[in-house]
């Protein structure tokens, strides 16, 4: 019966991938077709068909090589698991048609075909899932560490003046990696004056204002002071709707500002030589 | 078991250094002795260097705390020195902000800045 | 696997005693710096809340790990009084010995997770835990 089942899959591999496409078509979003050309929807979907039946023969066992770089293809490609999991019921759905036409399957020994056909499919299904999903995984934790490396490092600019410029949204688990970095930083360089540049930083929120306050507050309990840089006229707004208490800190809207008065505050200031 | 901080004198200002782990008793006894410094000299000024200490709980805050307010009482100022970043986050977390103290990174700046504020 | 260490708390001693260890346990963990604080703070607390409200108690620190996760649990029970009002105890600035009303809310805020169960007139358990990130 399995190897019937193969041939009859084997020998009718163009209609039935024809047909999946028409019924992903017609059932589905039609986005993952628009966003491919149509040369790649045809291969990708003869890939797709090919590496269902894989496993066919040697049942159970999923080719583990071309079942990986096949999840790699359909992430890359942008399809959804709901898609992947719709892709694999319209599959089954039009071998199992096809079947019935060509008496390959028939009344008689419809019950032996059910339980090939769900040995077959349900491990599948399961495999590309898995692989899916791990490979989602790892890609969440790699940008996550890309994350983390892009925070925020002190730049010692002059003698006693560092700056941090912070880019991108500050979550709870970022503010406290730039909060050790910030106050190693100053210990070590020895900076008096920090300033703080949030150009980067696209919100300001009541809990991001927050992680700003703490850590300037930390900045001032080692032995410096802590000045905030780079206020966009909407993050001005936003503060002062908000109700956050800004006032114990310095703050200025850019950072050439910000420098001209740390350098005043460590008693410095900039001249322009005369001819 | 009663151990006692050395209190030093330079000029008129005295100079603490904080080496041991502080218990209850020896953070008390430290508040004793250095109000009855300042009272026998007289000196102006106090900096007191954290730099060896790894963590400060709310006790010691609180002692450390009534230290700067009592100091300031007897018309002496306070610095705080050498506060470790991991010190500083601890205290930040625990919510103790110690407000109104003046810090300074090292003993060195803490006994320039000391100097610039009783000369203002 | 996991050895728990337990101390007593029955002096003023026994704080200083609990908060090394708890030192030693988190280095040994492998917590940075700033951790260490964060934990060696968060017992030095707890210990003193139960040398303070309850007399007598015990502290222990555990190491932990689940699946890829490694952590350090604190426990730190007592047969005192128990917690009144849980929800006060837990607001900042709130004391009833005369400190900075910090140490509960800032034990939760030092810990990752923190648990407290408690009943008065039988005791209180609070258990903390840190994780390695």
């Amino acid at each position: 019966m399995n190897e019937v089942m193969r041939k009859g899959i084997s020998e009718n591999i163009d209609i039935i991938t024809s047909r999946w496409i028409e019924q992903m078509k017609d059932n589905f979003s039609e986005r993952f077709l628009d966003l491919m050309p149509a040369s790649v929807v045809d291969t990708t979907s003869r890939e797709f068909t090919e590496l269902m039946t894989s496993n066919l023969s040697d049942r159970e066992k999923v080719d583990k090589e071309r079942l990986d770089e096949f999840t790699e293809k359909i992430i890359h490609f942008g399809w959804s698991i709901k898609f992947i999991n719709r892709a694999i019921d319209t599959f089954s759905s039009v071998v199992y048609e096809l079947f019935f036409e060509q008496g390959i399957l028939s009344d008689a020994n419809l019950r032996q075909g059910v339980g090939i056909f769900s040995r077959w499919i349900n491990p599948l299904r399961e495999s590309i899932i898995e692989e899916y999903s791990t490979k989602w995984e790892r890609t969440d934790s790699l940008q996550k560490i890309a994350l983390q490396e892009l925070s925020a490092s002190l730049i010692p600019v002059f003698d006693k003046i560092s700056v941090m410029p912070l880019v991108g949204t500050i979550d709870t688990e970022r503010a406290k990696l730039i909060m050790e970095n910030l106050l190693e930083g100053v210990v070590k360089q020895r900076a008096e004056v920090v300033l703080l540049d949030i150009t980067g930083v696209p919100v300001v929120d009541t809990m991001v204002a927050h992680h700003i306050i703490q850590a300037a507050d930390a900045v001032r309990l080692v032995g410096a002071k802590c000045m905030l840089v780079g206020i966009r006229p909407e993050i001005a707004q936003t503060i002062v709707t908000l109700g956050i208490n800004l006032t114990d800190f310095s703050t200025t809207s850019t950072l050439r500002r910000g420098m001209q008065k740390a350098l005043e505050m460590t008693g410095r200031t900039i001249v322009e030589e005369e001819e | 078991m009663k151990m006692r901080i050395p209190i030093l004198k330079l000029k008129d200002t005295l100079i603490v250094s904080i080496q041991v782990e502080l218990d209850d008793q020896t953070a008390l006894q430290f508040q004793e002795d250095l109000l009855d410094q300042l009272h026998k000299t007289s000196a102006r000024g106090v900096v007191i260097d954290l730099t060896p200490i790894d963590f400060i709980d709310s006790f010691i805050a609180k002692v450390l705390g009534d230290v700067i307010h009592m100091t300031s009482l007897m018309g002496a100022k306070v610095v705080i020195t050498g506060i470790q970043p991991s010190v500083a986050i601890t205290l930040i977390e625990l919510g103790i902000r110690l407000e109104n103290v003046t810090t300074a990174l090292d003993l060195e700046n803490g006994l320039e800045k000391l100097t610039r504020e009783l000369e203002a | 696997m996991n050895h728990r260490s337990s101390i007593e708390i029955n002096t003023e001693w026994d704080i200083v005693a609990a908060r090394q260890l708890g030192r030693n346990e988190a280095k040994s963990t492998g917590f940075g710096t700033v951790d260490q604080a964060r934990i060696t703070t968060a017992i030095s607390e707890l210990a003193r809340n139960i040398y303070l409200y309850a007399g007598k108690g015990k502290i222990e620190i555990e190491p932990v790990r689940v699946g890829t996760r490694a952590g350090l649990i604190i426990t730190a029970s007592d047969e005192g009084p128990g917690i009144a009002d849980l929800q006060k105890v837990m607001e900042d600035g709130f004391t009833t010995s005369g400190g900075l009303g910090a140490g509960m809310p800032g034990v939760k805020r030092l810990m990752d997770d923190f648990r407290v169960e408690t009943e008065v007139g039988v005791g209180t358990t609070i258990t903390a835990t840190k994780w390695l990130h």
